[in-house]
């Protein structure tokens, strides 16, 4: 399982990061940074927390 | 595909009265089905959780290009908005529209915004007793708002009534609607005037000309997105913080939490937003015969979605009738989802979450009176709320 980013719909709210801070973070610019693209069965629950939760659905498991 | 028609209802969307508590109508209609038929403003409302949501992500099958007001007036009026546009022209609307909204570019106003509501509240604390929805509500969003564009003189003065406006209109031609076209026009014709000179140096609101005039955004879109800026950020953001303070009172023990653990200021303003949605109703139009929770919404129907209703539907919510800042309910509807998604919802966290540090902070006892409410199409919030005593922390 991946997680693929939309960048151009991205805007940086960050409630990805929020949601699961091992897999992804805002740099300094605001620009969000996948930290793990794969993810392992232990972190689907948290990649689906954090693709739940964006807001303008930037994110998705593929 | 389902040929089955939704359940439909009798009730008047627009109603005085439930316009003024909503709440145990979209009940009523979470109760018949997820999508209802309301042949009294020729609409199909959307009423729970999962039904929304999806709708909402979907904008192939539920269109917002003509269909997100309730009258053909205001859909003419926003046509070439991003509000009122799907992907592709969306996105690069959207775009311009959030170059300097977005939370990356908000993301040095918000000390500034933090001492502007620490500011008021402390002068508030100091008065005692007040009426909070000028006091609080609508001073923070103004003058945040105000100095963000860069207004002065008689617009800023206005910002009040043509924000207030640009929603009422919003909603079908009834006499909220037609009396408040006029003011939305003063806005309209404003906004379609306004130069770079007239908003002070150094604003996002000349930034947004600059860019222009470097062809960073089409040409002619400053004076739209100074518009939407203005139309869609005022008003909403005045309710969610007359909001705060009424929960607040109502419900101290919650007040309470937030002092003692401050790291649930976010998960409060979600809370805030699920109980009390700002927006009642908002349009779509279905761009085929969409089969939605079991029946059909036909091709051509005007949509309604009841972002109020969907916060409340017990199918994702537990006890969702009870106002728990713990549940920090990150999912809520209130700022839509999805390509839509409201696009300055990283400005009214900045100003919320200040207005509740600032609470928790410095107030411990808060008394307020009976609120006035008075029905409004679109927005729906306090018009007034007498705070009887505010006390120290």
């Amino acid at each position: 399982m991946r997680i693929v980013l939309d960048r151009p719909r991205c805007e940086g709210h960050g409630l990805c990061e929020e949601a699961a801070p091992d897999l992804m973070h805002l740099d300094e610019d605001g620009e969000l940074v996948l930290d793990r693209e794969e993810i392992s069965d232990a972190d689907a629950a948290l990649a689906n927390a954090a693709v739940r939760v964006c807001p303008v659905a930037a994110l998705r498991l593929a | 595909m389902t040929d089955t028609a939704p359940p439909i209802s009798d009730l008047d969307l627009f109603d005085d009265t439930v316009l003024v508590d909503p709440h145990p109508s979209y009940a009523a209609l979470r109760d018949l089905g997820g999508v209802v038929h309301l042949p009294a403003n020729d609409v199909h409302v959307l009423t729970r959780y999962d039904v929304i949501r999806n709708a909402l992500g979907d904008w192939e099958s539920f269109s917002s290009a003509g269909a997100i007001g309730f009258n053909p007036m205001v859909n003419a009026a926003l046509t070439g908005t991003s509000l009122a546009s799907d992907p592709p022209v969306h996105t690069q609307l959207r775009a311009a529209l959030t170059a300097n909204l977005s939370p990356r570019a908000l993301r040095g106003l918000k000390d500034s915004i933090d001492a502007k509501a620490d500011a008021l509240v402390e002068e508030l604390v100091n008065k005692g007793s007040f009426e909070a929805i000028d006091g609080l509500a609508r001073a923070l969003p103004l003058a945040v708002v105000a100095d963000l564009i860069g207004f002065t003189g008689h617009v800023r003065a206005n910002m009040l009534r043509w924000g207030q406006a640009a929603m009422q209109v919003i909603g079908p031609m009834n006499q909220r609607t037609a009396e408040s076209f006029p003011i939305a026009g003063e806005l309209y014709d404003w906004c379609s005037t306004v130069a770079a000179e007239d908003l002070a140096p150094g604003s996002v609101g000349r930034g947004i000309f600059e860019a222009e005039a470097r062809g960073d955004i089409p040409p002619n879109t400053a004076g739209h997105i100074i518009h939407q800026y203005l139309g869609a950020g005022v008003d909403t953001t005045i309710a969610s913080i007359g909001n705060i303070l009424a929960l607040f009172a109502a419900h101290p023990e919650q007040l309470a939490l937030v002092r003692e653990n401050p790291s649930l200021v976010p998960a409060a303003f979600n809370e805030v937003l699920r109980y009390w949605a700002p927006v009642h109703a908002w349009g779509r139009r279905a761009t085929r015969d969409v089969e939605v929770d079991g029946v059909l919404v036909p091709q051509g129907a005007q949509v309604a979605i009841l972002f109020g209703a969907g916060n409340r539907d017990p199918r994702h919510y537990e006890d969702p009738d009870a106002f728990l800042v713990g549940r920090n309910p990150v999912d809520h509807l209130s700022f839509g989802y999805g390509p839509h998604g409201c696009a300055g919802q990283g400005l009214a966290r900045l100003e919320a979450h200040a207005v509740i540090e600032a609470l928790a902070r410095r107030v411990g006892r808060l008394v307020v009176g009976p609120e006035v409410r008075v029905p409004s199409n679109i927005t729906r919030s306090i018009e007034e709320l007498p705070v009887l005593k505010m006390a120290p922390a």
